[in-house]
């Protein structure tokens, strides 16, 4: 198609003196010179990746009176994230916040990997140590603790390590209490104030 | 004696194939072109999740890295049903112009009361205006849960999707949240990057 050239021109035994037959070669360099400066528009306007989503369910607000009361959580049973500044993570496993051991075992992690091991050895721990409800749930729950320093990007990424860590019941409590409040101290201060 | 030479040709190359690629890689990013929306520029994290967020039907709450939240819907009817629904309740009246106008914004950021004068600047001034972001303050006025409503009047099937940007700041989002809560939904959608699942992860 590049070169559509017409074969011959008759046959040249009848003597007639003809003129010369032009090429009818078209010359597509341009035309794909156009083509290809157009994919390198498109390929880079485009967004390829389309996003995903997680869903997020919370509890509903509005306070029924017919609610079931649950009994408190034990802190045996536990694993409280705090999520602090710089992306790091206090963590308390299995203590209370007013426990007179929490200011020892107050631990710090970093986000992936090292908090998915330490998820799921307390998970493995609790889980072990305490036997199911009578639902037929696992006994390890997680506390995640937002603090006014952490960032929407650590909030997904903790409920990221609840999804492949398959901790199926996990708490986003926003309020923080007096005692753990006194503990962190000035680890979720903003540095504004 | 002369020689009986093969006729001399310039060396050409058929360009047929290759055109041919070039016009079927053409076709198929003109087909599948979404356009880069310029209106915030939000990074958003990532997550293993694998539900897509839907395209159609969808409102968006997007929070950039300031903490100025943002507010769009997908269809431009709903926008303008949605621009009227919230004139009634608050008493203001837009005209058909500024309801054209605003029909266009995918998505936009202003108090109420600084509306109007945005959506009598011309069209080539609109994207200059820094905007200021919807107010979201649990303790001051919130609109948020106003324009959510109005949304919701406008088109109930619509879904709800957050979009925020890495670096935005948690209480910004606890006031969306509070603002979303209010108007008794319980549940959303948080748009995120696509992750590789770690190394022995299962899909259950």
């Amino acid at each position: 198609m590049a070169a559509i050239e017409e074969s011959g021109g008759g046959g040249k035994g009848d003597g007639k003196v003809r003129g010369k037959k032009m090429s009818t070669r078209v010359d597509m360099t341009p035309m794909v010179d156009l083509g290809f400066l157009l994919i390198t528009f498109f390929m880079l306007a485009t967004t390829m990746s389309k996003p995903t989503s997680m869903s997020l369910a919370v509890p509903d607000k509005t306070d029924k009176e017919d609610q079931e009361k649950t009994e408190p959580l034990k802190a045996s049973k536990v694993l409280t994230l705090f999520m602090g500044s710089n992306d790091d993570v206090y963590y308390l496993d299995g203590v209370a916040a007013d426990d007179d051991k929490a200011e020892a075992s107050l631990k710090t992690v970093r986000y992936g990997f090292d908090l998915r091991s330490v998820i799921f050895a307390s998970q493995k721990r609790i889980n072990a140590a305490n036997p199911k409800d009578e639902k037929g749930n696992d006994p390890f729950v997680v506390v995640i603790k937002p603090t006014p320093v952490s960032t929407y990007k650590n909030m997904v990424d903790v409920l990221d390590e609840m999804a492949i860590t398959k901790s199926k019941r996990y708490a986003l409590v926003e309020s923080l209490t007096d005692s753990e409040k006194k503990l962190l101290g000035d680890k979720i201060v903003p540095a504004d104030q | 004696m002369a020689k009986v030479r093969p006729k001399k040709h310039a060396p050409h190359t058929d360009m047929t194939a290759m055109t041919d690629v070039a016009f079927l890689l053409l076709t198929f990013f003109i087909m599948t072109a979404t356009f880069k929306s310029n209106d915030a520029e939000i990074t958003t994290p990532s997550s293993i999740s694998q539900i897509k967020v839907p395209d159609d039907d969808i409102m968006v709450i997007s929070i950039d890295k300031a903490g100025k939240v943002f507010f769009g819907v997908d269809a431009k009817p709903v926008r303008a049903a949605m621009l009227e629904n919230i004139g009634q309740s608050k008493g203001i009246t837009f005209t058909e112009t500024e309801k054209a106008k605003f029909a266009l914004q995918s998505s936009f950021g202003f108090p109420l009361n600084q509306l109007k004068p945005w959506l009598n600047m011309s069209k080539e001034q609109m994207p200059n205006v820094k905007q200021p972001g919807i107010p979201v303050d649990s303790t001051g006025a919130s609109e948020l849960a106003d324009w959510v409503y109005a949304a919701r009047k406008a088109n109930s099937q619509l879904r709800i999707a957050l979009k925020g940007d890495n670096l935005s700041k948690f209480p910004v989002f606890k006031d969306v949240l509070s603002n979303l809560q209010s108007q008794n939904i319980n549940k959303f959608n948080l748009i995120t990057g696509s992750e590789q699942a770690p190394a022995g992860y299962t899909n259950d």
